[in-house]
């Protein structure tokens, strides 16, 4: 049944990103929180500790601090591909924020799907895929069918028949 | 039988016992325990459902109308996010529309302000678009020609039509982030706007940072939406057979002789011939089709897709990290399939009077 409803799609790249310059596709990421809710103490901790250090190495991607009272805390990240995706951060560790920021960060904004297949292009062959003239001798094209010659049994060595009246002329 | 008279009985004279402004399910609830939280939160969301269906979807809103938007931060973003260090104003006139300015100029006229005494100090990009979009045009076109230099410059011309739409490029320019930075008047932010933006940061781009840095990110966003493209199809060839004639002819081969290699299930809808071109007896292509006409054009074709060195086969783009030392010559013109038809024109033409006289 899961199966089923879960979409299933080919592995995809946002405007061949990494093909010419690799662009970060998270856009901005917002951080929700209520300033004096023990529900979001860790978001707060998160906040005074590793936020700034993130801001530091991704100056590309815009962070925005939203706080809310006495809602619970959660991440909303926006993608370039004009996707938006929200994610509780209820009980979770500011180690765990961590992460799942660092997850927003490295993800291409596609939403995330079953895979048909681990690998996907759009030219499957540069030679040529194969039919079933490909390697056929030129010469039948014009042989008339059937063909006595070629309807004949290939015979490659010697027979057993061969083998044993050879044997009978030599005694 | 008389179980189900004596409920209607009793069902009778608890309705007429209540009040009139009382409903009938709320009376039906009443019997039920109510506990649970559930109970009113699923009327509540059926509630916000119909409501939802009466009130019809959402008004579509700009990004800025949120409270979490800095416009400064995400000016400073657009650029650190594609590596390149623009000037703030010249990057900000980019995505300043030509609606956006007369809005405003009319916003002023109703307040009754005096544009005079206080002047609209806003440009928009129209200018830069139109530096960006000559420069992007021209280095598409030398790229193209210095990858491909057999191809024929109506090719050229196709492939780069193809990569300079409204269309292509307002799909760069919303995978960049353009789309909410720009100020236009229109919402949702049209096709052409978006293009014109887009064409404006490559303006804005040359003009802080140069040509180089300029045709570097016309490489890396324009050039790559080529990839897992068939570049033969962008260019539409009218008559094959005819052009292929004249090449052959011009570089003093035979006539091309279609000839059909291989045939399967004539006569039914799965028919398939395969014809080969051949001059002076020399193979040049093949290729199959439905019926022989068909065939015979398709093998024209890939014979052009040969002389021009664009076949499947061909070597990949040269892009990325590969492509920052290439050489390129700008003032290369590829041949022309115009110029080659009309000169074997007048070839055969003065072949043939020179054979009347």
């Amino acid at each position: 049944m899961s199966n089923n409803a879960i979409p299933r799609d080919f592995l995809k790249n946002v405007l061949q990103n990494g093909m010419g310059r690799y662009v970060c596709q998270l856009q901005r990421i917002t951080f929700r929180f209520c300033k004096s809710h023990p529900g979001s103490r860790h978001m707060r901790d998160f906040i005074e500790n590793h936020m700034l250090d993130f801001t530091q190495k991704n100056p590309g991607v815009v962070v925005y601090l939203q706080p809310r009272r006495h809602r619970p805390p959660s991440i909303v990240a926006e993608f370039l591909n004009g996707r938006r995706e929200m994610m509780e951060m209820i009980d979770k560790e500011p180690e765990e924020i961590c992460k799942w920021t660092e997850h927003m960060r490295g993800r291409s904004g596609v939403q995330i799907v079953n895979m048909i297949r681990n690998n996907h292009t759009e030219t499957p062959s540069t030679q040529g895929i194969w039919h079933p003239f490909m390697f056929r001798d030129s010469e039948t094209a014009l042989t008339k069918f059937p063909n006595p010659q070629l309807s004949a049994v290939k015979q490659t060595g010697k027979t057993a028949t061969d083998y044993l009246l050879e044997e009978v002329e030599k005694k | 039988m008389a179980a189900s008279i004596l409920k209607t009985i009793a069902c009778a004279t608890a309705r007429s016992t209540l009040p009139k402004t009382f409903r009938i399910s709320t009376f039906m609830h009443l019997k039920v325990q109510k506990r649970g939280y559930d109970q009113y939160r699923m009327r509540y969301l059926k509630e916000m459902y119909q409501k939802r269906l009466d009130v019809g979807p959402e008004k579509q809103r700009r990004r800025s109308e949120w409270i979490n938007w800095n416009y400064d931060a995400e000016i400073y973003a657009f650029g650190q996010r594609l590596g390149e260090e623009f000037n703030e104003s010249t990057l900000r006139q980019a995505f300043i529309n030509r609606s956006y300015v007369e809005g405003e100029r009319k916003k002023r006229e109703e307040l009754g302000i005096d544009i005079e005494a206080v002047p609209l100090q806003l440009e928009d990009n129209t200018e830069l678009a139109e530096e960006g979009f000559a420069l992007m045009s021209s280095y598409v076109k030398v790229y193209l020609r210095n990858i491909y230099p057999y191809m024929f410059e109506e090719g050229i011309s196709a492939v780069h039509d193809y990569l300079t739409t409204d269309k292509m490029l307002a799909h760069i320019a919303k995978h960049v982030g353009c789309e909410d930075l720009i100020l236009s008047e229109e919402f949702p932010v049209l096709e052409s706007t978006l293009s014109t933006a887009f064409k404006a940061v490559i303006g804005a781009l040359f003009n802080d940072k140069g040509q180089e840095q300029a045709e570097r990110f016309v490489r890396d966003f324009v050039i790559t939406q080529l990839i897992e493209k068939d570049i033969n199809e962008l260019w539409h060839i009218v008559n094959p057979m005819g052009l292929l004639k004249a090449m052959l002819s011009l570089n003093g081969k035979g006539e091309p002789e279609p000839r059909l290699l291989w045939k399967s299930g004539a006569n039914t809808i799965m028919s398939l011939y395969w014809v080969g071109i051949y001059s002076d007896k020399e193979f040049i292509a093949k290729s199959p089709g439905e019926t022989v006409l068909i065939a015979e054009e398709m093998a024209a074709r890939e014979a052009i897709k040969r002389i021009m060195k664009t076949d499947d086969s061909r070597a990949p783009l040269i892009i990325g990290r590969a492509a920052e030392n290439l050489m390129l010559d700008y003032n290369r013109v590829n041949i022309s399939a115009e110029d080659i038809i009309q000169k074997f024109y007048e070839k055969s033409h003065s072949e043939k009077n020179s054979s009347t006289s």
